[in-house]
């Protein structure tokens, strides 16, 4: 629990003069961390100069980075100055005297164009000036004092001069190594027992100052945005004003991760919607459909649109899933087309297998007893008769279904799915053109793809919104890394479906509703969801309060979002993804796996193949980026991820510039 | 930067670049690459696919599918009624298109979405080279049972060097899915050399670099995807199914150029095979060892020397 300003100075009564810290304690920035600044200076000068430019905010960071590694060199003491760190830079990236002028001149502008005050800070500034207690900006940074009294003045601190600020580039010292108290104490020239600090890091604001007998107070709440520092390229801005917003907002209470949930998911939701606009400004259009449960919050974005007066066409939420999809298509029963269905290390008992494949299975087996997969697939075989009439009644009533959903009618349907290979669709794409004989085409508009699509692309237009096939190696893997997350957070309030049967209106879906999944649902996907459709409401309507715009959503920006959660995840976050498990089986039972996993028992000699096990173990049952950032938390599971990380460079915390 | 009139003699009737996509019997992969041009951020191209010889069904299937993407751009379908060599395929589709460049985009390579938009704007900043050439990923896929899986990536080596004339005599340094040309060359130094088998992008970028040269934009934007040992055979690339033809050909155009009279001094046969036992420092070393051996032994290494010197006179033959 966090105090309030009044109460921080009532429990330091005894101090006269009043010390602050500057960034993010008193001013901060309308970026979630620091080094987002420089994402909004690459976007300034690629929008003025062109491609040159591109990798400016990457190159910022590291600049910065060997600036401080060679001052330190010199003297331990010192600050970097501005100007070192922009000489770095013109070196890293070629840089003329004129760029040189150009970029330092833009940063200042930049930084005093973004500043915004932080609340906890102005209120204890204010109260200790009514009580005629003076005030000192105590700052670690490579910035002038001036540059400071700028940004002040900017939010409206005009009472602040350059004598009110103690700045590190300015007198060689820092505090995080005690020197530049030294300077402010000889500057105050008062007993350290009577001044009371503020500041946001626990060391050079804390435990620094305190050793000098300086009464102390940490608020560090304006971190809790931060993610990894060397994340920052234009693509990441809007989900950083986004994540910078409900910062500012929840300054002094605590922190609800279902909020940067939410804010990804609305960033999805309006990615899709977007790329469903772009779609209809470019062709005629048969027909639009949110499909599977991972359609249902976008369709329900877009209807409320629809009834709020503004201009969309008609949208369809049809349900299915891949194992109706798959169990609709069978015409051939063999070993081959069996293999989709049971896994290699599955094991199940043959009601089970009934269920699986919706028919009854002719079996000697003994209904109670687990046989393996090889078992399973030669009853299925054995049944083949069975299992095609099945496939046929259920592509009946998918059709019936379908058809109620116009996807039937004649011409170009978009069907809008969140991922990731597009097989299903394709399963869908074939059996509705067999159906209309090819007079029904449809297009997939995916949110996300990765490689396994390749081998679709010849059965269906597929087109990946936010990540496609076409991305690197890596980026592919980090999109199975996070695969898990997204199918857990981006759903329906219903079950998947596993058959459609006869209504009053038609064919229904047959939803299987498990209790993890409502569990779920209730502890923190509704939330969610809610916050997600709030947030893209906001976005695709253009809202004066929203900090990101329709015309911000682009494939990269929403993939920047899917990365900063998903790759980089806060403690809160994964704290919360704790109780989420997300279920996997064709037939959706089970209790599913849990999206963080269990640390394994490292061995005195690791090898590749325990490596290897884990890595593996990860990507294909869990949210790999999760769980490695908690068990990055405890000291005995650290060494495994330090393994991994080793092995598998791609799930480094770096995903900008890799 | 550049002024308006500096963009002037870019613009032509047909699109600004044509795609020429040479393809034989590899739906999915021609699937992929076609999805691959459709998703460039730059829009302003037509893609020929030229169907060498094969089956038109599969490819016209193909093509109806990828005709529902939004959006779809200008593909061209020339199907030839007979195989005919890679080179001639290209310049047959090469042909059938009007653009101010052009580029071959061989059907199992693969672009990244903004290839064509960084490219066209190298071209527009130096209106005088002949080419354009991005970096470059190579992609390690595993194609088995109608799957591509990537095994691993790795950055392929390239630099500016790499992109001269002296850098590419010995070698071809680089895949022609990492290069955008200017189609005037066609007019100053001809077509690709459609007697040529396999290496005919080598020695049509060795003709091209000296009408204009190259410009090297490091950011890796084309997938050069080659497959594993273990991978479906007619799935393979011409480098790695055709290893021996590459150097049976190489020998051959070495030979053609040592006949061909000198340019300021220097005769491009023997700088071409001087350079390439330069680039290749494995051979080199091979030789050494070989050397080596035959100091220890010399009935073995008098062997060794007898076979270097018969692999030398055959390629110069």
């Amino acid at each position: 629990m966090s105090r309030s300003a009044p109460q921080v100075l009532e429990m330091h009564s005894s101090a006269t003069v009043l010390t602050i810290d500057f960034f993010d304690t008193l001013v901060s920035r309308s970026v979630a961390q620091p080094t987002h600044v420089f994402a909004v200076m690459e976007e300034e000068l690629c929008r003025r100069f062109g491609h040159r430019w591109t990798g400016f905010a990457l190159q910022r960071v590291v600049a910065e980075q060997i600036a401080r590694r060679k001052a330190a060199i010199t003297d331990t003491n010192r600050d970097v100055t501005f100007d070192e760190i922009c000489s770095e830079l013109c070196e890293l990236m070629d840089l003329s005297r004129d760029d040189h002028h150009l970029i330092a001149d833009l940063e200042k502008k930049t930084e005093v164009s973004l500043a915004v005050a932080v609340k906890f800070g102005c209120d204890i500034v204010s109260l200790a000036r009514e009580k005629s207690m003076p005030v000192l900006i105590v700052s670690d940074n490579y910035m002038s004092a001036q540059h400071i009294v700028n940004m002040a003045h900017a939010v409206g601190l005009s009472w602040v001069t350059a004598s009110d600020v103690i700045v590190s580039s300015e007198h060689g010292a820092m505090k995080h190594n005690g020197t530049l108290w030294d300077v402010v104490l000889r500057h105050l020239d008062v007993s350290p027992s009577l001044i009371l600090h503020v500041g946001d890091d626990a060391k050079a604001d804390g435990d620094v100052p305190a050793s000098r007998g300086i009464a102390t107070h940490v608020n560090d709440r304006m971190r809790r945005s931060h993610r990894h520092m060397m994340n920052t390229t234009p693509a990441v801005l809007p989900f950083s004003r986004l994540e910078a917003e409900y910062r500012d907002s929840v300054s002094s209470g605590e922190w609800d991760a279902a909020e940067m949930f939410g804010a990804l998911v609305g960033m999805i939701v309006a990615g899709q919607i977007v790329d469903v606009r772009n779609v209809l400004a470019q062709r005629e259009i048969a027909g639009i459909h949110f499909v599977a449960r991972d359609g249902f919050l976008a369709h329900s974005v877009w209807s409320n649109l629809r009834a709020s007066g503004v201009q969309l066409p008609e949208a369809s939420y049809f349900s299915f899933s891949r194992s109706v999809v798959w169990r609709a298509g069978i015409h051939v029963v063999d070993e081959l087309t069996m293999a989709r269905f049971i896994g290699d290390d599955e094991e199940m008992t043959v009601p089970r297998l009934e269920r699986r494949l919706g028919c009854s299975l002719d079996s000697t087996i003994d209904r109670t007893v687990t046989i393996s997969a090889v078992t399973a697939r030669q009853i299925l075989v054995a049944n083949s008769k069975n299992i095609l009439v099945a496939s046929a009644t259920l592509r009946e009533r998918m059709l019936s279904y379908l058809q109620a959903q116009g996807l039937l009618e004649p011409g170009h349907h978009v069907v809008v799915d969140l991922g990731w290979t597009g097989s299903s669709i394709a399963d869908l794409a074939h059996i509705v053109s067999e159906a209309t004989n090819g007079q029904s085409v449809i297009e997939g508009r995916l949110t996300g793809l990765y490689w396994d699509a390749w081998s679709q692309r010849a059965r269906v237009s597929l087109h990946g919104f936010a990540m496609d096939d076409f991305h690197t190696i890596d980026d592919n893997r980090r999109l199975l890394g996070i695969l898990n997350l997204l199918e857990v957070m981006v759903t329906a309030p219903h079950g998947s479906v596993v058959g459609y049967s006869d209504s009053e209106n038609g064919v229904a879906p047959i939803y299987v509703d498990t209790q993890v999944e409502k569990e779920a649902f209730e502890q923190l996907v509704a939330r969610v969801s809610a916050i997600g459709a709030r947030v893209a409401t906001a976005i695709v309507t253009d809202s004066p309060d929203s900090p990101v715009k329709s015309s911000d959503i682009t494939g990269e920006t929403v993939w920047a979002a899917m990365m900063q959660v998903g790759h980089t995840p806060r403690p809160e976050e994964i704290a919360v993804s704790g109780l989420l498990r997300h279920i996997s089986a064709i037939d959706h039972e089970g209790a599913g796996t849990a999206l963080l996993g269990d640390a394994p028992t490292r061995p005195k000699k690791v090898n590749d193949t325990f490596v290897h096990d884990v890595f593996n173990t990860l990507m294909h049952g869990h949210w790999l980026q999760g769980t490695l950032r908690h068990w990055n938390q405890k000291p005995e599971s650290a060494e495994v991820v330090s393994d991994i990380e080793k092995r598998f460079p791609f799930t480094q915390p770096q995903w900008v510039g890799q | 930067m550049l002024r308006s009139s500096e963009f002037d003699h870019f613009a032509s009737v047909g699109s600004m670049v044509a795609v020429v996509m040479r393809t034989y019997e590899r739906p999915i992969m021609l699937a992929r690459a076609i999805a691959s041009v459709q998703n460039q951020t730059f829009r302003d191209w037509t893609l020929i696919i030229v169907n060498n010889g094969g089956n038109p069904g599969p490819v016209e299937d193909v093509v109806r599918v990828a005709k529902s993407a939004t959006p779809c751009g200008d593909i061209q379908v020339l199907h030839l009624s007979e195989r005919v060599g890679m080179e001639e395929a290209s310049n047959r589709g090469l042909a059938a298109t009007e653009s101010d460049f052009f580029a071959i985009h061989d059907d199992d390579d693969s672009w990244n979405a903004r290839f064509l938009e960084v490219a066209v704007d190298g071209m527009r900043a130096h209106p005088s080279a002949a080419a354009v050439v991005t970096g470059i990923y190579r992609i390690h896929e595993l194609y088995r049972d109608g799957k591509i899986r990537p095994v691993h990536s790795e950055k392929f080596y390239l630099s500016e060097e790499r992109l001269t004339f002296r850098g590419m005599i010995g070698n071809n340094t680089f895949p022609p899915i990492a290069a955008l040309f200017q189609r005037r060359l066609l007019s100053e130094i001809g077509e690709f050399d459609s007697s040529l088998p396999v290496l005919g992008d080598w020695e049509f970028n060795l003709r091209a670099v000296l009408a204009g040269g190259f410009v090297y934009i490091p950011e890796r934007l084309a997938n050069y995807h080659t497959r594993t040992p273990d991978s479906e055979t007619a799935s393979g690339n011409s480098i790695t199914v055709g290893i021996d033809l590459h150097h049976q050909i190489r020998g051959q155009l070495q030979k053609r150029w040592l006949e061909e009279p000198n340019i300021d001094g220097v005769n491009k046969g023997a700088l071409s095979i001087a350079t390439f036992a330069a680039d290749n420092p494995n051979t080199v070393r091979r030789v050494w060892r070989k050397i080596l051996a035959g100091v220890k032994n010399p009935l073995r290494g008098a062997r060794a020397v007898w076979r270097i010197i018969r692999h030398i006179v055959s390629r110069l033959r």
